[in-house]
Parts: C-alpha cells; structure tokens; sequence
C-alpha cells in the first residue's frame, strides 16, 4: 500500500540547545519542581544539614586544637577533614534524594493516566526517559553546586587540590545520574509510586547488606584459605572491588592513596595482603562501574516505557 | 473514496479472553463514526490499537495508508486520541498544558502561541488560559482535553467515551463542539454509552458485542434490518379513537397503540415503509382533518437496534 505525505509540517531544525530548553519533559518537571515549595524545602534542608555538620566539625577541631590554630598545615588538614565531610555528607544525601526525585517519573504518569496521551505523541520512549532523568539529575546538581561555597571553607582553610576537587565532583555526579536512575528503573516498571520507592530503597539497603555479607565472606575465606598466592591475589583484587563498588569506602580509600602515595590513577600498596601488584584507584572503578549500571538500567527503562501490552 | 482507516480481520486475546475478535471495517474521510457496544465488548481494545498503544495479535489497521505495525510514528501524527479517563496535569496553568503538548508534536515553538490562541477560542477556553488546569470543571477538562488532541491539526480523532461523566449541558456542549469540529473535515471515531449522542452525531455505527462487529452501517440500515417496522409517534389535539380506525385502514400500517401516560392524544404507530409512504400517511391524516400537532419517528431507534442486537437477534 502506498503511504501518502503526512499532512503535518515538518518540524524546523533547531541547534542542540534549544532542543534542551523546549525539550516538554525537561521544561514541564523542572518548572513543576521549582514552582512548588518542595524544590526549596529539599535545597534548604540539604544545605542547613550539611552547614550544621560542617560548623559541627570545625567548632570541636578548634575547640581540641586551640594551641595549634595558626600552625597552616593544621589548617590544611582541618580544611581536608572539612572537605571530606562535605563529600560523604554529600554522597549520603544524594543516594536518599535521588530516588525520590525519580520513584515516580513514570509510575506517577501511569498513575495520573497521562503516560497513554505522551506513549500516543510523537515523544519517543526514549526521550520521555531521557527528559525524566534529566530534569531530576539537574535538581541534583543544583544541590550539588549550592554546596560548593560551603565546601569553599575548605579552600580558605587549605590542603584541598584540584585533582581531589575533580574527582569527588565526578563521583558525586555519578553517584547523582546512578541513584536517579534507580529510581527511574523501578519507576518504569511498577504501577504505582508507593511501589516503585519502595523498591528504590529495598534495593539500596539489600545492596549494602550484601556488600557488608561479602565483605564477611571474602573476611572468611582469608583467614581460613591456606596461603597461597593466587588466593590471596584473587581475595585481595575481590576486595578491591568491592570496596570500590561503594561509594563512602571509594571516596576514601582514593582520598588516602592520594595523600599517601601521590597518586590519582593507581596504587600499589599491599593493603590487603602481603604481595603487591598494580590496582586501579576506587573511584575509577566506581565510576565505571556506575556508568555502566546507569547506562543499562537507563536502556531497560526504555525497553519497559516502549511496550506496549501493558 | 479511500477509506482513511481500514480495520482488517483485527484480532486481541489477553491471555485466554478474547477482546476483540477478527473484526474488519472501514472509515471514510470526513465520516463521523460511532462505536457502541456493552462494557467489555472490545471498544476500547480496538481504539487502543487503532492508536498504536496497543499492538494486534492478527490483523492489521492502515491509517492514512501507514500501518500501525511499521508506521506508528506516521499514524501517530494523523491521530488525536482522547482516551475514556485520561488525567491531567493538574500543576500547569491551561496554557503551559497546550505548550506541553505541542512540544511533544514537535511543533516549533515560534508557532505554538498561535496555534494555541486559535485552539482556545476553538473550544472557549481563551479566558481561563492563565488558569491551572485543576482549577476546570471536569466539562472544561473534557473541552482541554479536545483542544489536545487538536494540537498538532490531525485529520482523525479517536475519542474514548468523550462525553462520560459529563452533566446534560456539558454533554450537549461537547457534541455542538464535535460538530464543529467534524465542519472542519476532520474524521471522528467515538465510542459512547449515550446513545442518543451517537444516533445525533454519527453518520455510520458499529455495534462491538463480545469482541465481534455485531452490526455495521447507517443508522437507517441498522433499524431497517432489526427492526420491520419502523415507529412512528403521532399527537393529536382530539378524536384519537378515529385516527386510531384510519390508521388501521391505511397501507404499511402494521399496529397502532395508544400511549397512556401522555398529556395530548398520542399514537405509537409500527409502520413498514419507506419516506415517501411516510409522508403519503401524514399527508392522509390532515387531508382527513385530523388535528396533527405532532408527527415524527422515533428518535429512540439507536436504543432499540441496540437491545435487539446485542441480544443476539441479528449476530
């Protein structure tokens, strides 16, 4: 059968940002986001949190500490501590705000009976998620990013370098896309929002009793294992990773081989065990890890938006 | 003509039910088409598919020429859909709503504020633009909801029960709305439970019962082919009893009776015949002096070739 000319014009081409700022899914979730006082509420209480810690922390530094005050490498390693709190703080806080913000991405569309207007519009699947995500990510590095002048007491105080600055923004914006993504998945394929939070956090919890059980196991199997070589080899890279797979241990562990060994990239302490051999740094891994984790929970996303029998 | 949309042997199990079951017809351009059938008959089911939000286990459903199969974005763009219950988002002002969608049409956004504006004065909603859409009425919801799907110029309007949940007067105002719309040569397909709106709207009815097309055609060749006769209501200011005689005698007359609970002198007359001996029956009874106030068929014909066909008399 041959198929005639839509009647429909086509649309005219529009450069890559323009097509973010009309995007509809971008634009509608973040002025819903910021026009109601829930976007201010989680900005507000994530920066109050996050100052009281900080002012927590310097006030009993000083206070312990008051006949070294002017000593700067002191300074430096009260600007450090700072620092890392306020990465952890923020790694903590994203991993319990970043599934709220996406639990009900979908599942609140098929709830509210609006995911059939958007499935029968020439919105793809594809960019119904991608809008999804990116509006609750943005919300995330807002919060991310109106957290810097508090870090920004650290770079008075000192002992804070570029390369730890890069990298603990990248874990932190990983760590955003990652959570915000888990949030999506099970928003994807649950009815219901109650549901899909649930599910969110089910797993977050799961994820560290299993991570705590096979750190048990890996424990275990150390002291009982005869010492071989290879095993300890293989025990001691398991561990590794499995540190390297939480965020907490990842920040500080590469925060420790930074300071220790000067290096960003590799390690070759014998932490672990009694031999050595070149390891990657944890946040390479947790990057990787979670890039790839993001990149196939965003495509199964997709996969369960784009059915249709449902 | 060509059909604009052709149904072909269309079948949809879910699990062991079977929702609609081998069902074929077409849809002229510019036809308004009702689909009435009981709860579960399958109406829904075939629109969904007909919308690509469902997908056929047989059959096929060309729209414009492009199948829903391999086509759906080019069916997608010749189709407004407005399901039975469809929400909204509640926390966007009416304006920001239409935006919403003519961004996902892709429409660019240099044409969208016109085309909304138009769209607004269209269905009388250009003075609560700035309003949030939680703040309508359900009737102006339904009124929204039909500037939607008009959103990116369709030439076909898929309408899920338009006017369910409605009261009277947003009802009648939806239908005069569906009519101006149908003006601007739109094809329209609805499914509704009132039946008297598809009697008044449609130009062509099919009756879904059991997933199967029990019955297909104008609303005329529906009555003719369920119903013999076809019912005529006379009122009269006096002398029942004597146009209830003449009557009688009169060709095609097959029964007269008289209807109690009205007001004037009323007659139900069953009557086999075409217009024009409908019109040589009226012309006897003035011709014969009798006080004629008031003479039409009955216009709960859809009501009955509905009960009479989903009770199997013609499947």
């Amino acid at each position: 059968m041959d198929s005639p000319q839509t009647p429909q014009q086509q649309p005219a081409r529009m450069n890559f940002l323009n097509r973010i700022t009309d995007h509809p899914v971008i634009t509608k979730e973040l002025k819903g986001r910021m026009r109601g006082k829930q976007g201010f509420i989680i900005l507000g209480a994530y920066l109050s949190f996050i100052s009281f810690f900080i002012s927590l922390i310097y006030i009993l530094i000083v206070s312990e500490s008051s006949t070294t005050i002017g000593d700067p490498s002191f300074l430096q390693t009260v600007g450090k501590v700072i620092f890392s709190t306020v990465v952890l703080l923020e790694l903590l806080m994203l991993a319990f705000i970043g599934p709220a913000l996406t639990a009900g991405a979908i599942s609140s569309e098929r709830e509210h009976r609006t995911l059939d207007l958007l499935k029968t519009s020439l919105l793809s699947p594809r960019s119904l998620v991608f809008g999804k995500l990116s509006s609750a990510v943005a919300f995330l590095f807002l919060l991310i990013f109106t957290g810097l002048p508090v870090e920004s007491l650290a770079f008075f105080l000192g002992g804070v370098g570029a390369e730890e600055m890069i990298v603990s923004t990248l874990m932190l914006v990983v760590t955003a896309v990652f959570f915000c993504t888990l949030g999506l998945f099970f928003s994807s394929i649950s009815q219901r929002t109650l549901l899909s939070t649930v599910f969110s956090y089910a797993t977050i919890l799961l994820s560290f009793i299993l991570f705590i059980f096979l750190l048990f196991i890996i424990g275990t199997l150390g002291t009982i294992n005869a010492r071989n070589i290879v095993t300890e080899n293989i025990l001691t890279t398991a561990t590794w990773f499995l540190l390297s797979l939480n965020p907490f241990f990842a920040a500080v562990i590469s925060e420790v081989i930074l300071i220790d060994e000067q290096s960003l990239w590799l390690t070759s302490s014998n932490l672990f065990g009694t031999t050595s051999f070149p390891l990657p740094s944890p946040w390479i891994i947790y990057v990787t890890f979670n890039l790839l984790l993001s990149t196939i929970l965003i495509a199964l996303s997709i996969n369960f938006v784009k059915r249709t029998d449902r | 003509m060509s059909p604009i949309i052709e149904i072909k042997q269309l079948t949809k199990r879910f699990k062991k039910r079977i929702a609609v079951n081998n069902i074929n017809f077409n849809i002229e351009n510019g036809e308004i088409f009702g689909l009435v059938g009981p709860n579960g008959a399958g109406k829904t089911t075939t629109m969904r598919m007909l919308v690509t939000l469902l997908k056929p286990d047989q059959g096929e459903i060309f729209v414009g020429g492009y199948s829903i199969l391999k086509q759906a974005n080019d069916v997608r763009r010749q189709i407004g859909f407005m399901p039975d219950s469809f929400g909204v988002y509640g926390d966007m002002t009416v304006n920001e709503y239409l935006d919403f969608f003519g961004a996902c049409y892709k429409i660019h956004p240099h044409r969208r504020a016109q085309l909304i504006s138009d769209l607004l004065d269209l269905v009388d909603l250009g003075h609560r633009r700035d309003d949030m859409v939680d703040t309508l009425s359900t009737g102006l919801k339904q009124r929204l909801g039909l500037a939607r799907v008009l959103i990116h110029d369709p030439g076909i309007l898929v309408l899920d029960e338009p006017a369910s949940g409605l009261d009277p007067r947003a009802r009648v105002e939806i239908r005069e709305l569906l009519l101006e719309v149908a003006r601007l040569g739109k094809t329209i397909l609805f499914s509704s439970h009132i039946l008297a709106d598809v009697g008044e709207l449609c130009s062509r009815v099919g009756i879904i019962e059991d997933g199967k097309m029990a019955a297909l055609g104008t609303l005329q060749q529906l009555s003719q082919h369920v119903m013999p006769h076809r019912q005529i209501h006379i009122e009269l200011l006096s002398r029942s009893e004597d146009a209830q005689a003449a009557l009688r005698s009169m060709p095609g007359v097959a029964e007269v009776r008289v209807v109690e609970n009205s007001n004037r002198a009323s007659l139900d007359v069953d009557f086999i015949g075409d217009d024009e001996s409908i019109h040589q029956l009226l012309a006897k009874l003035l011709a014969e002096g009798f006080p004629v106030v008031h003479f039409s068929e009955d216009s709960k014909n859809l009501e009955e070739v509905f009960m009479r066909t989903t009770k199997g008399i013609v499947s």
